[in-house]
């Protein structure tokens, strides 16, 4: 079964000022990243996923449950989201309470919650600042420990709006080690985010917002195959790609690793020129 | 960001003439009938603002005002028709109760004063943007702290409730209940209130930090943001407004 499915999904804050125009589509368990420029409607799509916002007209559906019927704190046990900024969703004085706030309030024993807010933190390594206050973190930090509150949830989606925001090269291995264990999980993650790079290395699936429409939607690999169309929603390729492309070769490669076995084997060598 | 005001924004002449012009037509608009004798100058201004209003595409705005204001004063015209101590003339009766010609008139021109007023004050408040009406008292001599602390009022309370929005969804999304009965939206509310403190108090330390590193409380003479508001009409309405002050007063000492 599908985990979420949209049908005919139409959004506005105000008449006349269309967000989402008519957006159908389905996700599975694959890992799937959310791209498109800035203002392009994906935060507030994946709102209307979470229940935050409720669409103009047709439905969406998580695990069968139209989000129409359900209050946003039913969802939370299917849904988990990470906001987009840390100090929209961080509100308790220590850490450790604020990874803990959301698996109480969805039915974890207190002692469950302990060690799901625990291991969580311990994913994204911030284990030892769990009596810290967050407001004294930094703005990386705060990030990481918004995550590791939906996290500890356990829910069976989880979305991320930007996770990379803030983050060093070390911080965004870590991130990206993340989302591949809860795809392993079996989890259906969701991924609004702006680095071309780590979309290339990290998820199944790609789909590219543009103008309230979904442009394009497909493998990773195929997306970043269409350069024209991703030029008109104003993306590039990741940079590895358009190195591969620069230098003649056709097709898309999405990691380094896979750039230089292509240009060993030679079947990524450029065509001879005449 | 979106300040706390009813200004709207639809660009018309009215909207182009300076507040300064605007303070001036508040102060002829209550002292000009307060100084004339009878009705007809008051129900003139009246006209004029309403004009004003329309021309600046903000009528509609007024009447939930007027709406609003008629209930308070409809209970006074009623308690001033029925009680006034000069009440002499018995005009009607409604029932057992009589209502007077003295009380009626008496309250017909507080009634006519109230919404002169409230018509004057709409122009200056629907028609011009919060920061430039700061910005032209600070030009007129208001010190710029106040200025500041002024805007942040009307600022303040849009952005606590958004911090507010903000953090219930928050809160909801990690699966606590805010919808539903008042018990459950209390227990919702309660722990809102600590963060939304929190919030605003780093959020005023931040913004204190910003306007200091841009020389806020620097002793040098500063530069307005906007030029002044010249042209014609901008000095020819106040000058129009002093006038017919003056007239009105001159006129009055006069008799
Ligand atoms: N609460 C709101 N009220 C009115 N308009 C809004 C609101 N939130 C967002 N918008 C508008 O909706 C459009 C889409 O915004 P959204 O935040 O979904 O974009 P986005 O794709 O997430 O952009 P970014 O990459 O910058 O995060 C924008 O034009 C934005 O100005
Ligand atoms: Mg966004």
């Amino acid at each position: 079964m599908n985990k979420i499915e949209i049908r005919k999904l139409r959004f506005h804050y105000s008449a006349g000022e269309e967000i989402l125009s008519d957006i159908s589509l389905d996700f599975d368990a694959r890992s799937t990243a959310i791209i498109g420029q800035n203002g392009a409607g994906k935060t507030t799509f994946v709102k209307l996923l979470k229940g935050l916002l409720q669409p103009v007209s047709g439905d969406v559906l998580i695990d069968g449950i139209n989000t129409r019927d359900m209050t946003v704190a039913g969802l939370a046990r299917h849904v988990g989201l990470v906001f987009q900024n840390p100090n929209d969703q961080i509100f308790k004085n220590k850490v450790l309470d604020e990874v803990m706030f959301g698996p109480s309030n969805i039915g974890q024993s207190p002692d469950e919650a302990r060690a799901s807010a625990l291991a969580a933190l311990q994913m994204v390594g911030l284990a030892d600042k769990q009596a810290e206050n967050p407001y004294d973190l930094s703005l990386s930090e705060r990030k990481l420990i918004s995550i590791a509150s939906i996290v500890a949830m356990h829910t069976d989606i989880i979305i991320f709006d930007e996770p990379t925001i803030a983050q060093d090269h070390a911080g965004k291995e870590r991130i990206k080690a993340i989302i591949r264990e809860l795809a392993k999980q079996g989890k259906l993650v969701l991924t609004i985010i702006h680095d071309m790079d780590f979309v290339a290395e990290t998820f199944e699936r790609t789909l590219v917002f543009a103008e309230g429409k979904v442009l394009l939607d497909g493998p990773t690999r195929e997306v970043y195959g269409l350069p024209g169309i991703l030029k008109q929603s104003h993306l590039e390729p990741p940079h590895i790609t358009q190195l591969y492309n620069r230098i003649g070769c056709q097709g898309a490669v999405l990691t380094v690793e896979e750039f230089i076995a292509a240009r060993r084997a030679g079947t990524g060598r450029p065509p001879v020129s005449a | 960001m979106k300040a706390l005001s009813l200004y709207q924004d639809r660009g018309t002449v009215v909207h182009r003439v300076d507040s300064r012009s605007k303070l001036l037509y508040i102060l002829s608009a209550i002292l000009i009938p307060a100084v004339l004798p009878g009705f007809m100058p008051g129900l003139a201004m009246l006209a004029l603002s309403i004009l004003i209003l329309a021309t600046g595409k903000v009528f509609g705005k007024v009447l939930p005002l007027v709406g609003f204001s008629l209930l308070i004063l409809a209970s006074i015209v009623l308690i001033q028709g029925l009680f006034y101590s000069g009440n002499k003339q018995l005009l009607f009766s409604l029932w057992r109760f009589g209502f007077y010609r003295e009380g009626l008139l008496f309250s017909g021109g507080i009634c006519l004063r109230v919404m002169n007023i409230l018509c004057a004050v709409s122009i200056l408040v629907l028609t011009t943007r919060p920061s430039d009406l700061i910005e032209s008292l600070v030009r007129l001599g208001l010190s710029p702290h106040l200025g500041y602390v002024l805007s942040s009022v009307l600022q303040i309370i849009p952005q606590m409730t958004a911090t507010m929005e903000t953090i219930t969804d928050a809160q909801r999304s990690r699966g606590m209940e805010t919808e539903g009965t008042l018990l459950v939206r209390m227990k919702a509310f309660l722990p809102l209130i600590g963060p939304v403190v929190m919030n605003s108090l780093v959020s005023t330390r931040e913004r204190s930090l910003a306007l200091e590193v841009r020389a806020f409380s620097a002793r040098s003479k500063k530069t307005f943001l906007n030029p002044p508001q010249g042209g014609t009409a901008n000095t020819v309405i106040p000058l129009v407004l002093l006038l017919a002050m003056a007239a009105a007063i001159v006129w009055r000492v006069m008799q």
